[in-house]
């Protein structure tokens, strides 16, 4: 009566769940499950101390399903450890752009073997296909035997209490479609059953226990701590020094480039790479593109690798923008903001920056033009490692276009605009 | 329950005089094709002639090492199911005292000196070499004959005595010659694994003396099992069809024989696997170079991918179900592939010639194939020889009975 308060529904008359009988030894109950079996009966259990032999042919129980449940999670483990190690290392950021940054890979360069590679996989996807495999045992099992569980109806007999120690019980479910209380009842006590008990269930929604609740309550509150905490160290500011979990990962015990380390003869932590080395991507011999040089002079084309049109212009006129337009100016006269201030400032022996219309700018082939983005001239520092090599030509295609544009004669341009000149 | 009574006198009654003959016909095809190597050796090559003989000399060896293995483990652990297969192991591993007059040839090319086979005995590649010279203390001849003669006089000292005291037993009955072999077994296993690692290094590591290994013996050791398994598999099917263990070899024994031959399968490529990825990873030249000959033309990387394929992926999946394990007509023929798998991992092993460049010698010889009917029938022979005398299980043993009823949960 208590459920029906607290939950406003009416608690019904107990009802039958199962019959219980008890046998006196383990023979006794394989030769009546062997009976139970043959008369057909399909919704039933037995309940024993120890294993008892012979009981899973006696119960007609078929080889379980359990290894096909293990071979799914092992070639599970396999494919996601595949998976991962080719998203970790080979999947190539720049193609998953749209992804966020931090579930990109790294497409790191280990040992020079190629970013995706069998061999160094196979120990990951090894430990992965074990582990899935193993889960998959352990949850697979508890799943079919429809653990875990917290109560059973039949613990409410006291006679089951002793299934524990020397008793063993046959059971047989009340919705099994041949049940009949009275003709199963006499059946099992026509096999021998010591005593069969019925075995009552009350239709109530079955209340978890209230010191489990509470358990479960707090728990889940704390468990929000730790998440609040992180959240509060992301979104706030703090002049103290970060906490670090794994010391020796953030300080770690080693020299940096530039320090001394008196186990080399020439004093120094870093190691001078052997003479001809060149690093991987830096392999550069193609003299035209890379240096603007054709045969020892400034090439007067643009190199094969770089076509010019509208897309390479339009990217060059972008990048002057970022690189160029401040001290030169954005139409290269060599008026930039950088200039302004300089004037502005009165800065001491402040050289104008070249325009790019001066007769000697406008004469330079495309290939010094590029050498003197690469390497700077005059006061003009280097831009070599700031800009790759296909913007700087990118760059030089643009200037050009500005030097045209501010030296063109009335027949360059098309007859129909030239009404708009005026 | 209802069990069938067993004539255990008669499931394990000797094979007689029919197999006494066998052994003699297996004996006289063994000399003659032996000989007939002999006479062939000038033409192909005597270095040839001996790594060809190194070759199937190392597959025998093995299998019965593989035996010897078995039966201490089974003593150590007192297992009680293996009792019905332990007689016909204790026979493989009784031909270790043969084994050991066999290897006798092979201290031809150690004694003559012939850089071909093993460079290191040779006095003028050593001065040449400062790799070898340094090697020197441990890989010269009379060093190199001490150790074979002890790992011959160990293992000759455990078959035999293994057998003879199980043989005793079956005479007496008596429990304490059960007691003496845990004994002897406990000791010997360690001194099994000291020898065989230290003979797989001798024997087959020292045929590249740049090259080193330190996971070379247990590859040796899980191939050698994987062939012993199979080996003791197609006997026990060949004796039921001779009569004998009907019964007390069941399907149970198979299983379980055939679980074991799963288990090292994975073993072995487990650690065939381990010795490659370091290698492969680390890429040192004094370490690929053991690889450079077996990857470098298309025969040997054929060899290599059938390796992966038929000692490792057919195997795993043709033994990973219970239901071939416990048939033994579907069980011999993976037994029979897994021999032949072995065989193709001591060709893989001993043939390639780690001076020359990849493709420069012939990798097939006439000699492979006439030596593996030679030294194989003096082998077999040494088996059959045995079973045609003495019972085919240690019908006195205080487990049997355990083995007899034994079933697979």
């Amino acid at each position: 009566m208590d459920v029906a308060a607290h939950t406003g529904t009416v608690a019904n008359p107990p009802r039958l769940a199962a019959l219980l009988a008890e046998f006196a030894s383990p023979g006794a109950l394989v030769t009546a499950a062997e009976q139970v079996r043959d008369a057909g009966y399909t919704r039933w259990d037995t309940h024993t101390p120890f294993p008892v032999h012979g009981i899973d042919a006696a119960m007609d129980i078929r080889r379980t399903r359990l290894p096909w449940v293990v071979l799914i999670g092992g070639t599970l483990g396999c494919l996601a450890g595949l998976l991962m190690q080719w998203w970790m290392n080979a999947a190539g950021p720049e193609q998953f752009r749209w992804v966020p940054t931090f579930l990109q890979g790294y497409d790191f360069v280990i040992s020079g073997k190629p970013t995706f590679s069998l061999p160094a996989n196979i120990p990951v996807v090894f430990e992965l296909t074990v582990l899935l495999a193993a889960l998959a045992a352990v949850i697979g099992m508890l799943a079919m035997n429809n653990l875990p569980r917290h109560h059973d109806a039949l613990f409410s007999v006291p006679r089951f209490r002793r299934v524990t120690t020397d008793r063993f019980f046959l059971r047989i479910d009340a919705h099994d479609p041949r049940f009949d209380t009275q003709r199963t009842a006499e059946f099992l006590s026509s096999l021998g059953a010591v005593a069969i008990e019925r075995v009552e269930t009350e239709e109530a929604p079955a209340r978890w226990p209230r010191p489990l609740v509470v358990t479960l309550v707090v728990l889940a509150a704390l468990a929000l701590f730790p998440p609040l905490v992180v959240a509060k160290a992301r979104l706030s500011k703090s002049p103290k020094p970060r906490i670090a979990l794994i010391q020796d990962m953030d300080n770690q015990e080693r020299y940096k480039a530039q320090q001394a380390n008196t186990a080399f003869l020439d004093g120094r932590a870093m190691r001078v790479p052997p003479a001809g080395t060149i690093a991987r991507g830096e392999w550069r011999d193609d003299a035209h593109y890379y240096r603007g040089q054709v045969a020892g002079d400034w090439a007067l084309t643009f190199p094969p690798q770089i076509r010019v049109d509208r897309a390479l212009l339009a990217r060059g006129q972008e990048r002057f923008g970022v690189y160029c337009a401040p001290c030169h100016g954005l139409g290269g006269a060599g008026d930039g903001l950088v200039h302004q201030r300089a004037l502005q400032r009165d800065t001491p022996g402040w050289v104008q920056p070249t325009s790019l219309h001066d007769p000697l700018a406008r004469g330079r082939p495309v290939g010094h033009l590029f050498n003197t983005i690469t390497n700077g001239i005059r006061s003009m520092p280097p831009y070599g490692d700031q800009i790759p090599p296909a913007d700087r030509w990118a760059i030089v295609a643009y200037v050009r276009a500005l030097q045209l544009s501010q030296d063109a004669r009335l027949e360059d341009v098309p007859p129909d605009r030239r009404a708009e000149l005026r | 329950m209802h069990r069938p009574t067993l004539d255990i006198d008669a499931e394990g009654r000797p094979l007689g005089t029919a197999a006494t003959r066998l052994a003699g016909a297996a004996t006289l095809l063994g000399l003659l094709a032996i000989g007939g190597s002999v006479t062939l050796g000038p033409q192909v090559g005597w270095s040839i002639f001996f790594r060809s003989y190194l070759l199937n000399y190392s597959y025998f060896v093995s299998l019965a090492l593989g035996a010897l293995f078995f039966v201490m483990l089974q003593h150590v652990v007192r297992a009680g199911w293996s009792v019905s297969v332990r007689r016909v192991a204790e026979m493989i591993a009784g031909t270790l005292p043969w084994l050991a007059v066999l290897f006798l040839p092979l201290l031809v090319p150690v004694l003559r000196r012939w850089s071909d086979v093993y460079p290191w005995t040779d006095p003028g590649t050593v001065q040449s070499d400062p790799r070898l010279a340094a090697k020197a203390a441990y890989l010269n001849v009379p060093f190199f004959v001490i150790r074979c003669a002890v790992y011959f006089a160990v293992w000759s000292w455990l078959a035999l005595a293994g057998l003879r005291e199980s043989l005793r037993q079956d005479d007496t009955g008596d429990v304490r010659h059960t007691q003496r072999a845990e004994r002897r077994s406990a000791a010997g296993l360690v001194l099994f694994g000291l020898t065989v690692t230290f003979f797989a290094v001798d024997v087959l590591m020292s045929l590249h003396p740049h090259w080193y290994s330190t996971i070379w013996g247990v590859y040796f050791f899980s191939g050698s099992a994987v062939g012993f398994y199979a080996l003791l598999i197609v006997l026990l099917v060949a004796l039921r069809r001779a009569g004998r263990l009907t019964h007390a070899v069941s399907s149970e024994h198979f299983h379980d024989l055939g679980k074991f031959a799963f288990g090292f399968v994975v073993f072995w490529a487990y650690i065939a696997f381990s010795q490659y990825l370091l290698i492969w990873y680390a890429n040192l030249p004094e370490e690929t170079v053991w690889y450079r000959p077996r990857q470098g033309d298309r025969w040997w990387i054929g060899v290599s991918l059938l390796l992966l394929v038929g000692h490792f992926v057919v195997p795993l999946l043709a033994l990973m179900s219970r239901y071939p394990k416990r048939r033994p007509h579907l069980l011999v023929v993976a037994a029979v592939w897994l021999l032949a798998m072995h065989w193709l991992d001591m060709y893989y092993i001993v043939k390639p010639r780690p001076w020359l460049e990849a493709g420069a010698s012939a990798p097939l010889h006439a000699t492979d194939a006439l030596l593996l009917v030679g030294i194989g029938g003096l082998f077999v022979a040494a088996i059959v020889r045995r079973m045609a005398r003495w019972s085919l299980l240690p019908r006195r043993d205080p487990r049997l009975v355990e083995s007899l009823s034994y079933e697979n949960v």
